[in-house]
């Protein structure tokens, strides 16, 4: 255990040191440039575009997150990003190394998207927007939210309805200030603000659905939510499958680079700048409360997702070996397509197609999904260890007179369940670092909640490492419990016991 | 107790038992002997149904057991049965093997089943390894428990299913004693064995089968001293033999040879004997060799494992001539060695064939 604590931390200073030490040093002061430069991009982003448009030779990446985008940055694997100025101000904030180009790519209008069709809405909306731009209240919001400084937001006072029909809003919160999660763990910022405010107008109860911005869409498609206030850009190739309101808010793209002349940053000694790091994602606004939220609710799929994944895969692996057709062959079609698809996609068209018009909770899905494909893997795992039972021992039970139940309970089943014990546990690892994408149906998992962190802090590597160790925890102490297990089935523990005894 | 009428089972078109009809008395210890690939194992396990019959029907005390509505595992119960490879359960020690079916099947406390188990393993002569896993346990002590198994469940017959095929032969014997001294407490039991001395000893009923049928059963003495039948006979006798068609002069003697190397190879006859045995054959040929244009010969080559006796019969077709007649013979140098290599020679006409036997000392 001390070894392998030295060996963790060894490893951990060998990616600080490669971190450290970033790599390019062509600063970029104009878009000439970037030309050839390796580029940032949001996935489903207007940068996309631009950055196609505009540095047709240069290398683009994408990437779902700007704090992703960003870390890539530090580690000096991009020359500059792409981004949404009001996003810009906020990372050169937190990171004074980094500033952008005055000159805008591409001006947008930043407008709430509503699914197509929903004319009466749309209308209603259209006219909220300019009677707040007509009272101030847009300007109020743009002046208290898009600031230069560190200063804590001032917040509107919004008396929220309670009573009514839910009104849905789909938000990306990992976009500071359009909308983030704060302290409390609560979604925030101008567009979350906005919202309320056209909930307090619409009279009706509002519900944020936190998830990936390219996965916004697909939910206002699927009526998953009533509509998006997420910084999103009305672009032409969005409104073709969605219609947007008139803009609440001028954006515009700008190139995020780094500055010429570093203002060379106190060099920090390694342990203070860990401690730093550490205050900083885990201490401040109580981050910590955040992870170990995220923490219960990766546990929670992990474990009800093996406890459904393990009925249903028994549920199958009787199908499956049932010599009737009628009952093996939906299995051996279900077990061949669950193990032949990425879970993502399993989990997404549970989530975007086959619950698309009920209003369900997350979370569930994903444990029906994960259930899912655990139960493809382990009915072939429990089948293996059936069929691994000796026949003889089988035909003894069934000639002393056990009906075949009842001999499949009393000598099949213990001796099965050891077998398959080590297999299963490997599975059950496996399915728990799986749960890390169930960010994509707006869960706020483990990895979610990193990300969020990191959203704030721009800080990669803080963020990541601890998640990292947390799920190595995870699947240490979950894996403890199946070890107890495999202990108390091997038939000669109890023997051994005794004569300890 | 048992009746069994018209039992037939095919495996696909394989058609392994015929036809069946038995009864099986309380108190009998009913010995099944056999050739390989008879259907004696088959026969057991359509008796407890762990493999069904095609047809037929099965009394157990005047109930049907292949009406539909039988209880199956209840009958079951009354007659457990012992395998060639033991299948204790692997995951449950010696003792709780047998109180498993105790407790589980027939209800019983653990505590007594426990109290009733040891006792019949102290029977078995494995009281102390009570506690063993069944991979700590040599063959004979897995098949010793397994009986006990057995006894643990009170049935009225136990079958054995070869029950020492499977053992070193150093440990046939303690397997063998545990089952003749239930026969001595009066256990029903149908045995298929192919130790034919504790058959013949332990039983008071033997069935020969062959081809898919009871070929002939009677008591241990007629079977084993006075078989009727000529399959039963040779299998009695352990007889195994070669059969050679020469149906023109122009044989391969030379493949001839070869057969019966590999035949007296295989029934570990000495070099002596081998050496003997071909030089016999390849005089007798001569001397029938003027025949083989007009007439097909059939020779066989029989040998006794039990009488340690080795046989030659000669038949031939066509008119009735003993071709060992001195007056027939160019020379009587041929004869001569024959005479000296055979003990007795027999010539007999029947179903118009000519038929010399040779007896040939070993």
């Amino acid at each position: 255990m001390k070894k392998s604590a030295i060996l963790v931390f060894a490893g951990l200073m060998f990616v600080t040191v490669l971190t450290g030490c970033s790599k390019t040093e062509n600063a970029i002061t104009s878009f000439d440039d970037a030309k050839n430069a390796k580029i940032g991009v949001l996935t489903g982003s207007t940068g996309e575009a631009i950055a196609a448009a505009k540095f047709p030779n240069a290398q683009v990446k994408s990437f779902d997150d700007v704090m992703d985008s960003v870390a890539a940055m530090k580690s000096g694997q991009l020359d500059a990003v792409i981004v949404a100025f009001p996003t810009a101000i906020q990372i050169s904030k937190l990171n004074p190394e980094f500033w952008y180009l005055p000159e805008p790519l591409q001006n947008e209008d930043t407008a709430i998207a509503l699914k197509k069709g929903n004319d009466d809405l749309l209308a209603t909306l259209n006219n909220i927007i300019a009677e707040l731009k007509a009272d101030g209240t847009l300007e109020s919001m743009k002046n208290r939210w898009f600031k230069a400084d560190l200063s804590p937001y001032k917040e509107m006072n919004i008396t929220l309805p309670t009573e009514g029909k839910l009104l849905k809003i789909g938000v990306s919160a990992a976009r500071e200030p359009f909308s983030f999660v704060d302290k409390n763990g609560k979604v925030t910022g101008h567009d979350t603000e906005l919202a309320r405010i056209i909930s307090a107008k619409l009279q009706r109860p509002v519900e944020f659905s936190d998830m990936k911005f390219m996965a916004l869409i697909p939910a206002l498609q699927s009526g998953k939510v009533d509509m998006i206030v997420s910084g999103m850009t009305a672009t032409d190739e969005r409104r073709k499958s969605v219609d947007f309101t008139q803009p609440y808010f001028a954006n515009a793209q700008v190139l995020f680079v780094k500055k010429t002349s570093v203002a060379s940053t106190t060099s920090l000694s390694f342990f203070k700048s860990i401690a730093n790091s550490f205050h900083s994602n885990i201490i401040q606004e109580e981050r910590y409360l955040l992870i170990l939220d995220g923490l219960k609710t990766t546990v929670v799929i992990s474990v009800l997702a093996t406890v459904f994944g393990t009925l249903l895969g028994a549920l199958v692996c009787f199908m499956r070996m049932s010599k009737k057709s009628v009952l093996n062959l939906p299995a051996k079609i279900y077990i061949s397509i669950l193990r032949g698809t990425p879970v993502l996609v399993v989990l997404m068209l549970i989530f975007y197609v086959v619950f698309a018009s009920v209003n369900i909770d997350p979370v569930p899905v994903a444990i029906i999904a994960f259930g899912m494909n655990f139960a493809a893997y382990v009915s072939e795992i429990f089948r293996t260890g059936i069929e691994g039972v000796d026949k003889g021992q089988i035909e003894a039970g069934i000639a002393m007179g056990f009906s075949g139940v009842r001999t499949f309970i009393y000598i099949v089943l213990p001796q099965t369940a050891r077998r398959i014990l080590p297999v299963y546990k490997g599975e059950f690892v496996s399915l728990v670092k799986m749960t890390s994408i169930v960010g994509y149906i707006a869960v706020q998992d483990l990895t979610k909640a990193s990300d969020i962190v990191r959203s704030r802090t721009f800080d990669a590597f803080f963020p990541l490492v601890m998640v990292a160790i947390l799920y190595f925890l995870i699947s240490w102490f979950l894996m403890q419990s199946l070890e107890y297990v495999e202990r108390i089935t091997d038939p000669k523990f109890k023997r051994r016991k005794m004569s300890n005894a | 107790m048992i009746k069994v009428e018209h039992l037939s089972k095919k495996f696909g078109d394989l058609v392994v038992l015929r036809d069946i009809t038995i009864e099986i008395r309380k108190g009998e210890v009913i010995s099944i002997i056999g050739p390989s690939g008879t259907g004696k194992s088959t026969f057991l396990r359509c008796l407890n149904l762990l493999d069904r019959p095609s047809s037929g029907s099965i009394y157990i005390d005047g109930i049907d057991i292949l009406d539909p509505k039988a209880d199956v595992p209840k009958v079951r119960q009354k007659m457990n049965m012992v395998f060639q490879s033991f299948n204790l359960f692997s995951h449950l020690t010696s003792l709780e093997n047998l109180t498993i079916g105790q407790t589980k099947l027939l209800g019983m406390s653990k505590k007594d089943a426990k109290h009733k188990s040891m006792e019949l393993l102290k029977l078995v002569g494995l009281a102390e390894k009570a506690d063993s896993f069944p991979d700590e346990l040599s063959g004979g002590q897995k098949q010793r428990v397994a009986i006990a198994r057995c006894l643990a469940m009170d049935p009225e017959i136990i079958l054995f299913d070869e029950p020492t095929s499977a053992l070193d032969p150093t440990m046939v014997s303690e397997v063998l004693s545990v089952i003749r001294r239930l026969a001595k407490d009066g256990m029903t039991m149908a045995i298929v064995t192919h130790e034919m001395d504790f058959a013949r000893d332990v039983s008071n009923r033997v069935l020969y089968m062959d081809e898919g049928l009871i070929y002939e059963e009677g008591t241990p003495q007629q079977i084993f001293e006075n078989p009727q039948k000529e399959r039963t006979m040779a299998f009695i006798n352990r007889i195994r033999s070669l059969n050679y068609h020469i149906s023109s002069p122009d044989y391969d003697l030379y493949a001839l040879n070869a057969e019966i190397e590999i035949f007296c190879e295989k029934q570990i006859l000495p070099r002596k004997t081998r050496h003997n045995v071909l030089l016999l054959v390849e005089e007798m040929l001569q001397i029938y060799n003027p025949f083989l244009h007009s007439t097909i010969l059939d020779m066989k080559l029989a040998y006794s494992e039990k009488k340690e006796s080795l046989e030659l019969v000669f038949e031939n077709t066509g008119e009735a001539i003993n071709p060992l007649d001195k007056k027939r013979l160019p020379d009587e140098l041929g004869l001569r060695i024959i005479n000296n290599l055979a003990e007795s020679i027999i010539y007999q006409r029947e179903d118009n064939k000519n038929r010399l036997t040779l007896m040939m000392r070993l």
